[in-house]
């Protein structure tokens, strides 16, 4: 019996070598840039394509500094659900949204000094 | 940086780095132990203020001191990255210890396993709810504990995670070896056991 994957499943495969890894890396990444006013349509999101863009490039430098391979291979993948998700449609607002909860959400922040989080009470 | 530490690079050609490299290997001093200096340790134990901020950060979340990037030295798999955990959580110290054995029984079945504890919230641990005055908690890890069974199995999940960890060592139990003669043992000088006491 045939299965017939759905719009935009990625075969499973590990990359060879750091150069294939970075190259897997970067293709994943300009695929966000890319689709990233279809996003914006997609969700009616009330913010211009650009700060889309500026939290993908942000999420892809939170991983920057990893040195390991394999940890490599796993976060493309979930990279790769993650894409999908979003562009089948598959999630709703709310999810997309998580990942503005800095500028959206007034309370996820952590304090600006010292002085700040002993008077707010967390250390 | 003391100067000792490292060969003089104005000597050598600057290394290059090619997209085949992962990206912080070096290409020389990969096998010198560093020493850390003073104030280089003082950043690693005092709260990053400008740590990642993500889904879970809140009023109530507590100031990470070192967060994982997967960047770092060593063998340790960097879970913290990958689960999709809250970065809260590799803020709060956490407990391994062995819990004590049931002071009214004699057994003690329940104190051979180690159990894995976070500490308490500063902020949202608990407060009195305004309804009923029952107790709220904005800590979704009170009351939780993991159970392993060895220490290196404890550590080596906290280390895994990128939780702060502390290791509480058990009371052994002392069982002091006594013998009844002792009581009516002769002795020239003072007694060394005296049993009315």
């Amino acid at each position: 019996m045939v299965i017939n994957p759905t719009y935009l499943a990625q075969r499973t495969r590990t990359s060879l070598n750091w150069q294939d890894a970075r190259r897997r890396v970067i293709y994943a990444y300009r695929q966000w840039l890319r689709s990233a006013p279809e996003i914006q349509q997609m969700y009616s999101l009330n913010m211009p394509v650009s700060k889309i863009r500026t939290k993908v490039r942000q999420e892809f430098e939170r991983h920057r500094y990893v040195n390991k391979l394999p940890v490599v291979d796993m976060l493309i993948m979930q990279n790769d659900a993650e894409f999908q998700e979003t562009l089948n449609y598959w999630k709703q607002i709310s999810h997309v949204m998580k990942y503005f909860r800095e500028t959206e959400n007034p309370t996820a922040r952590l304090p600006q000094g010292f002085m700040q989080g002993f008077l707010e009470g967390r250390n | 940086m003391s100067s000792g530490e490292y060969a003089d690079r104005s000597a050598q050609p600057a290394p290059k780095a090619s997209p085949e490299d992962p990206p912080t290997a070096r290409s020389s001093d990969s096998g010198i132990i560093r020493q850390e200096d003073p104030a280089e340790g003082l950043v690693d134990h005092q709260p990053d203020y400008h740590a990642p901020i993500d889904h879970g950060t809140s009023q109530f979340s507590p100031i990470p001191k070192r967060v994982m990037d997967g960047g770092e030295p060593g063998n340790i798999t960097p879970a913290a990255v990958l689960s999709g955990a809250p970065v809260d959580l590799q803020a709060r110290t956490v407990r391994i210890y062995r819990p004590a054995k049931t002071a009214t029984q004699s057994g003690d079945w329940h104190g051979h396993h180690w159990r894995m504890d976070w500490d308490i919230l500063q902020k949202g641990h608990r407060w009195e709810n305004p309804l009923m005055g029952w107790q709220s908690s904005a800590d979704y890890l009170q009351g939780t504990h993991l159970n392993f069974s060895s220490k290196e199995d404890a550590i080596q999940f906290a280390k895994k995670q990128g939780y702060e960890y502390f290791v509480q060592e058990p009371n052994e139990r002392r069982i002091v070896p006594k013998a009844y003669a002792n009581n009516f043992m002769h002795s020239p000088k003072r007694l060394k056991k005296i049993p009315t006491k």
